[in-house]
């Protein structure tokens, strides 16, 4: 199985911030869920990836080449909707049918079609989600091998959201077909994605496989008394009140071994994510 | 490429359809014989050399950039279609004031020469050419708004200096001998390809320019 995304110590100075070093590998055939806070380096990281911003340092490998030359292979969508309010939805397909050799008319009015957007009107006419469904026809109907996906169903309803994340398993059921997706929505990844990134301050925090990352972690609630007694070495962070902890565990497996007497359930990424900015680290 | 430069002009259609009634108005009146055929001419040749920066401006709006550089055409050739966009506004503007001043001319509308006019509109064109060839670095380098304030305050200093020392040194006087001299046949040959020449060597020195600015930009 090849990679379709490879990132070797990819760092982007600025002033106040700096993302990396990030290194980072998506397979082919799966969905790498990229989480983190606002202000994290979720969209830096898919911008240098493509170029938009120039790396400091480090390796990006896109398909098995640079990016520059995979970009016709590569489907979009970013925070928002880029095409201009004074352009008409069929405006999209006549530039992009210029700009993308393997660019397919009919799939694009296809997913039009399938996401109820109409072709004749404004672009202006358009809901926050009619433009983001927009974007994602205009992203699939060159029938990339990569999608990169930011925040790509924000604002969208969740029966669309669910169309949506069935056509991305679709999509990757061909190994040589890969998606990395930013999303806040954690639920969504947790249907969808294979791998999970957590990305904090910058820093590439976590990346390993969703199912593993999800049995290996693990919240325990007990008394400050009881988290005095568990061994530092399974802890990530603690959150503490007056009268009980909560922890977020490592190798849970051994932990409830260990500790049968203690009460650890199942974590999910929003809590993961909630941990690892909010609590202490132990 | 063709692309770039298709979503140009469908961004700006409305502007164009807009800017076209207002040259048959202009032109109406030109041919009552209320207005000369080269103030319509400059009148267009300067509404046309704003619209580069329009487009900026809706870019900028809409983001554009960030999905632009996304796109499988590369920096160097983004920065080429909107210099394409530039020329083919200018020799558009150029074409219809050209084909408004012979139409006036043969109806014997025309107050000056075709020659005149025909040098007249030259000067116009390279104008807008350098106006285009000066703002778009400048645009590329640091948005539409300051870039436009750049632009107008440079403006703001050559009328001024013009005012200042050009003036007092009988410059008025000078240019409008230039005015009523009644050009040559080579002259009506030469100046407008001198002109358009001239132009395209500063678009494609401002082009460079902007390459420049563009390829090393953080959108």
């Amino acid at each position: 199985m090849t990679n379709c995304i490879e990132l070797k110590g990819l760092v982007k100075q600025y002033k106040t911030f700096t993302l990396g070093p990030v290194d980072l590998k998506v397979p082919g055939g799966s969905i790498l869920g990229l989480i983190g806070e606002n202000g994290a380096g979720k969209t830096t990281l898919i911008k240098s990836m493509l170029g938009i911003v120039r790396p400091t340092a480090g390796e990006v490998s896109l398909l098995g080449t640079d990016p520059d030359r995979a970009k016709e292979d590569i489907g979009i969508v970013l925070d928002d909707c880029f095409f201009s309010e004074y352009l008409r939805v069929k405006d999209v397909n006549s530039v992009l049918c210029r700009v993308y050799r393997n660019w397919d008319k009919v799939l694009f009015q296809h997913y039009l079609d399938k996401f109820s957007v109409a072709g004749g009107k404004g672009i202006r006419e358009l809901s926050r989600g009619m433009r983001m469904k927009l974007s994602l026809a205009a992203a699939l109907a060159h029938r990339p091998r990569l999608l990169l996906l930011d925040e790509a169903t924000a604002g969208l309803d969740p029966v669309v959201r669910e169309e949506i994340l069935d056509e991305f398993l679709a999509f990757v059921s061909d190994e040589e077909h890969a998606i990395l997706i930013s999303s806040h929505i954690t639920s969504d990844l947790e249907k969808a994605a294979d791998y999970i990134a957590y990305l904090h301050k910058g820093k590439l925090l976590l990346c390993d496989e969703k199912d593993r990352l999800l049995e290996s972690y693990g919240r325990l609630v007990c008394t400050k008394e009881d988290l005095e007694q568990v061994d530092r070495g399974y802890l990530v962070a603690t959150r503490k009140s007056q009268y009980s902890a909560e922890a977020l565990i490592r190798r849970r497996g051994d932990f409830k071994r260990l500790y049968p007497r203690l009460a650890v359930e199942p974590v999910t990424l929003d809590e993961l994510m909630v941990f690892v900015v909010k609590g202490e680290k132990a | 490429m063709t692309g770039l430069i298709l979503k140009d002009f469908l961004i700006l259609r409305k502007t164009l359809r807009s800017y076209l009634m207002i040259l048959v108005v202009y032109a109406a009146v030109a041919f009552a014989g209320f207005w000369q055929a080269s103030f319509v001419s400059g009148f267009m040749m300067m509404m046309v050399s704003m619209l580069p920066a329009n487009v900026f401006a809706y870019d900028k709006q809409a983001n554009w950039d960030t999905y632009g550089l996304a796109l499988p055409v590369g920096r160097t050739r983004t920065v080429a279609a909107r210099y394409l966009v530039v020329l083919i506004l200018t020799g558009l503007a150029g074409a219809l004031t050209i084909g408004l001043g012979t139409a006036m001319s043969l109806t014997g509308r025309m107050e000056e020469s075709l020659g005149q006019y025909m040098v007249t509109c030259a000067v116009f064109v390279v104008f807008s050419m350098i106006i285009n060839a000066m703002m778009l670095p400048l645009l590329y380098k640091f948005g539409s708004e300051r870039a436009r304030m750049m632009l107008f305050g440079t403006m703001g200093v050559i009328v001024l200096l013009v005012v200042v020392i050009l003036v007092p040194l009988g410059g008025m006087e000078w240019l409008k001998s230039l005015e009523l001299a009644e050009p040559t046949m080579t002259q009506v040959a030469a100046v407008p390809a001198v002109a358009v020449v001239s132009g395209l060597v500063l678009l494609a020195l401002s082009f460079l320019l902007s390459r420049h600015f563009y390829g090393t930009k953080d959108v």
